[in-house]
């Protein structure tokens, strides 16, 4: 039997080869549904290449918040035939496929499914040479099915090509007209629900997101090189290097990313950087290099499913663990996840104050699933953010001067030396690499095992690595999504709650007593606040898209505290709610049993 | 009246006696001195190895980073803030070996770095191995029967990947070496100034250099044709050293940047954006 849609959501899913646009229609779907007052969660399926295979983008859009892809699929768009058969069986009842019957068959159409055939590529034909207009007709027939104001989609597509060429715009909304009249002549809507034209809301993924969250955090250098998921990131602050001022540097590796990033740290501007895993891999030295010197820099990793180059197209949240040891020896560093579009704005702004108020590199973890094609709603953009650059000089203070240097590296009460940028007269230093003592001094060569050195090399790396105390108490507690006191948690890390959150909503439904708890602070973890919490909790089971359980591992190495039971996904697709769903409550069923 | 212990730090090189690396210490503050320069106005960024402590003995800003990677450090900084003049100095193993890569696209981009490489043939503070530049034949302890690599040629590659300032100097002589150096410091753009600086350790070449070098100057040569450069630098019977090729025709990376930025460089930015500016952004994907 197939599930029954849910009531008041849509989901929908194009699919087609790579080269077809299906991106871009995807993003047109996005968009006349924001414009429609929902909100929306999207998903790219992507593949690593640019023409040809098979690529596909989901929209989920509802009256209330949507955080994942949600359940099934409402109307499913296969503009060929390997969308259809690797879709079909995921269709709701209640929804329909919109297809070309010429070029796809719609074969064991799950029943209750609406057949919308329509004639895409004959359509196309009539308002251009190639048959590339065929989504456009499409998203017509799209908007009819689902009732929304065909003026909506017009705009849409105006927005969208009208910067290109007038006339390609014209043709765009000629062609979903007709598309449109088809599916609605004679016939009502086949779901329709509430709209709202009235606000458009924000849409963006966790790469934009991050990006803006940047810019607005006083970050105007930013570096890269090129690497799936987190591309989207340099060509936003490409995109906008002269209207906002930014300087980007698309360097010739990600070794010199890293190091070009700590270098313009410490000549005082705020930088950041990103990669994915591959590339973090060759940035590793220099993060040690950032710890060393004191440099504080932010370092974005959207992570893809690896080892090595592992699925560039494809979500992970495997690289915690490099995280968490990620270039030798010990040294302080922070980690953060954020969850989704929404949070990963705000998260640049803690990042950059972390970074400097400590003098640490601060590592935030994006995926794929959020990163890249991944757009979400965010309510509520506040841009009145908060700059604290931490201890900054610009004129020495007692003591801190000894006629040659300024004393850059200070033993401090709170283990944080005050700081002083290049051009400032008078507060020369070197940032070393080697191990130094508070002046800078070289402690790998002449100073080198004389008696005074161990003792000293002890204090350096003790007020590099006490920092993490004061930290501790500066990361945010898991939050706690649902009712306290039930029966089973899922414990969540960055993207993966999303898919737990709807889950959750649907266990509800069913009276299952569930919560979550979601980590968006990953390290230092605050042990004793975060083993007081998971101590409430009842069953607990960690849900992350990992072969390894890494942040499980993670907290029981931290506090003591084990999971119950395990939910993990490394296949490269994110997890569905359905699965989070059908896990609990399996689980739920050992915990009645064991009762 | 210039100061001459402007530059001066509170360390002792700690390079063995008879070093190359103390005449190009020697002319660098030197030509920081004659060209007017401020010790917090320059940042010297280096990467591992003798030559690399150069940091420490000369009292400007400093960042004594990887093996390697002084380049790219040295760009971010010149990037964030264009108002420093920014040297990186090293040795042959880190430009020309491990960190080479970030030289070759410097010189491409152009990047305003003036690039001093202490070139003495040898691994010297790992104590005398093969480096990028070691000859054919040359027995070290990695080549205990000589060498069987032939050695990299930094200039021409440098001059071919877009090299707008090339140039060598010995530091037997550390008073020409202050000159090139000087018009390093007036270049557009990028600078390489390969240093032959023995290592009487390890590889002891000073007699040999002080037999072949000329100076270029001295032969009337003129450092505006790519073609002649080319020749200069291969000379098979002599070692010349000055400047093969300069042009100042080429922007520096940095102020193509600053076309795109509107000269607002990060270092000046670190602030919020206008609210007006916010609006838009947020509904840009809407």
């Amino acid at each position: 039997m197939p599930h029954q849609g849910k009531e008041g959501e849509l989901t929908i899913r194009i699919g087609a080869a790579a080269g077809d646009g299906i991106q871009s229609a995807g993003e047109m779907i996005m968009r006349v549904l924001s414009r429609s007052g929902l909100w929306i969660t999207t998903y790219n399926g992507n593949q690593s290449l640019i023409r040809g295979g098979h690529v596909w983008f989901h929209v989920h859009a509802a009256a209330w918040k949507t955080y994942s892809m949600g359940y099934g699929l409402d109307f499913l768009i296969p503009l060929t035939q390997l969308a259809y058969d690797q879709h079909y069986e995921r269709l709701n009842s209640g929804g329909a496929v919109i297809y070309d019957p010429s070029s796809v068959k719609a074969h064991d159409l799950p029943a209750g499914v609406r057949d919308l055939s329509v004639p895409l590529g004959e359509v196309a034909l009539r308002h251009d040479r190639r048959p590339i207009m065929r989504n456009t007709v499409a998203l017509g027939a799209l908007c009819a099915a689902v009732g929304v104001d065909f003026d909506v989609l017009a705009k849409v597509i105006a927005d969208q090509f009208g910067r290109k060429d007038r006339s390609v715009s014209e043709n765009n909304v000629k062609a979903a007209q007709e598309g449109y009249d088809v599916v609605r002549q004679g016939a009502p809507p086949v779901r329709q629900l509430k709209y709202d034209y009235s606000s458009p809301k924000p849409v963006m993924t966790a790469g934009y997101a991050i990006s803006m969250g940047a810019v607005n955090a006083g970050c105007r250098f930013y570096s890269a090189y090129p690497m799936s998921p987190a591309s989207p990131i340099v060509h936003w602050m490409a995109a906008h290097a002269r209207k906002l001022g930014l300087t980007v540097f698309l360097a010739e590796d990600e070794i010199s990313v890293m190091n070009a990033t700590v270098g313009a740290a410490y000549a005082g501007a705020r930088a950041m950087c990103a990669t994915s895993g591959g590339g973090f891999s060759l940035m590793q030295e220099a993060l040690g290099e950032a710890a060393m010197t004191e440099t504080p820099v932010v370092v974005v990793d959207v992570m893809r499913a690896g080892p090595s180059t592992g699925l560039p197209t494809k979500t992970s949240q495997g690289d915690l663990n490099m995280m968490l040891g990620i270039s030798h020896d010990d040294f302080p560093r922070v980690i953060l996840a954020p969850r989704n579009a929404e949070e990963s704005f705000y998260t640049a702004e803690r990042a950059f104050n972390l970074a400097e108020t400590y003098q640490v590199p601060v590592i935030v973890l994006l995926d794929y699933a959020i990163g890249d094609g991944g757009y979400s709603t965010v309510e509520n953009l506040d841009f009145d953010f908060r700059i604290d650059r931490g201890k900054m000089l610009s004129a020495p203070g007692p003591g801190d001067h000894n006629g040659f240097w300024f004393r850059r590296f200070a033993l401090t009460s709170d283990n944080v030396s005050p700081r002083a940028v290049p051009g400032t007269p008078g507060m020369m230093f070197v940032a070393k690499t080697d191990e130094h003592d508070e002046w800078g001094h070289d402690m790998s060569d002449v100073l080198a095992g004389l008696n005074e050195s161990a003792p000293l090399r002890e204090r350096m790396q003790e007020k590099r690595m006490k920092k993490l105390e004061a930290i501790k108490g500066e990361m945010k507690a898991p939050e706690l999504f649902g009712p306290s006191g039930a029966d089973i948690t899922v414990i969540t890390w960055g993207s993966s709650a999303n898919p737990s959150r709807e889950a959750i909503r649907e266990l509800h439904r069913k009276g299952v007593s569930v919560n979550a708890l979601e980590f968006s602070d990953i390290f230092p973890l605050n042990e004793v606040e975060v083993t007081r919490i998971l101590r409430t909790a009842r069953t607990k089971v960690d849900v992350e898209v990992n072969y390894t359980g890494q942040f499980a591992k993670l907290l029981a190495r931290d506090t003591g505290v084990e999971m119950d039971s395990y939910l993990l996904k490394y296949d490269g697709e994110p997890i569905y709610p359905i699965e989070v769903e059908k896990h609990v409550l399996s689980l739920r069923k050992e915990v009645h049993a064991v009762a | 009246m210039l100061d001459p212990k402007l530059f001066e730090s509170d360390t002792r090189a700690d390079w063995c006696p008879g070093c190359g690396d103390f005449g190009v210490l020697a002319a660098l503050k030197d030509a920081l001195l004659k060209s007017g320069k401020q010790p917090h106005e320059v940042v010297v960024v280096s990467g591992i190895g003798c030559s690399s402590n150069m940091p420490g003995y000369i009292r400007t800003y400093g960042f004594h980073g990887l093996h390697g990677r002084p380049m790219p450090v040295a760009i971010g900084i010149k990037c964030a803030n264009p108002r420093l003049t920014v040297v990186a100095a090293a040795g042959d193993g880190d430009e020309y070996g491990i960190g080479f890569n970030h030289v070759v696209h410097a010189a491409r981009r152009n990047d305003d770095i003036k690039l001093i490489v202490m070139n003495n043939e040898i691994y010297g503070l790992t104590t005398g191995q093969l480096s990028p530049t070691s000859r054919l034949g040359q027995k070290t302890k990695t080549s205990p029967e000589g060498s069987i690599i032939y050695p990299i040629k930094p200039l021409p590659t440098i001059l071919g990947a877009g090299g707008t300032f090339v140039a060598r100097t010995f530091s037997g002589d550390p008073k020409h070496m202050s000159l090139v150096i000087q018009e390093a410091l007036k270049h557009r753009g990028f600078a390489l100034i390969d240093a032959i600086s023995p290592c009487v350790t390890w590889h002891n070449i000073y007699d040999e250099v002080k037999k072949l070098f000329y100076k270029l100057e001295d032969r009337g040569y003129k450092p505006d044709d790519e073609q002649k450069a080319y020749e200069a630098m291969n000379d098979p019977n002599g070692i010349p050293i000055g400047i093969f090729y300069r042009t100042e025709d080429k922007a520096s990376f940095q102020e193509r940047l600053g076309e795109v930025n509107g000269g607002r460089w990060p270092v000046d930015e670190v602030k919020t954006l206008p609210e007006s500016v916010c609006r838009s952004l947020a509904l840009e994907f809407a």
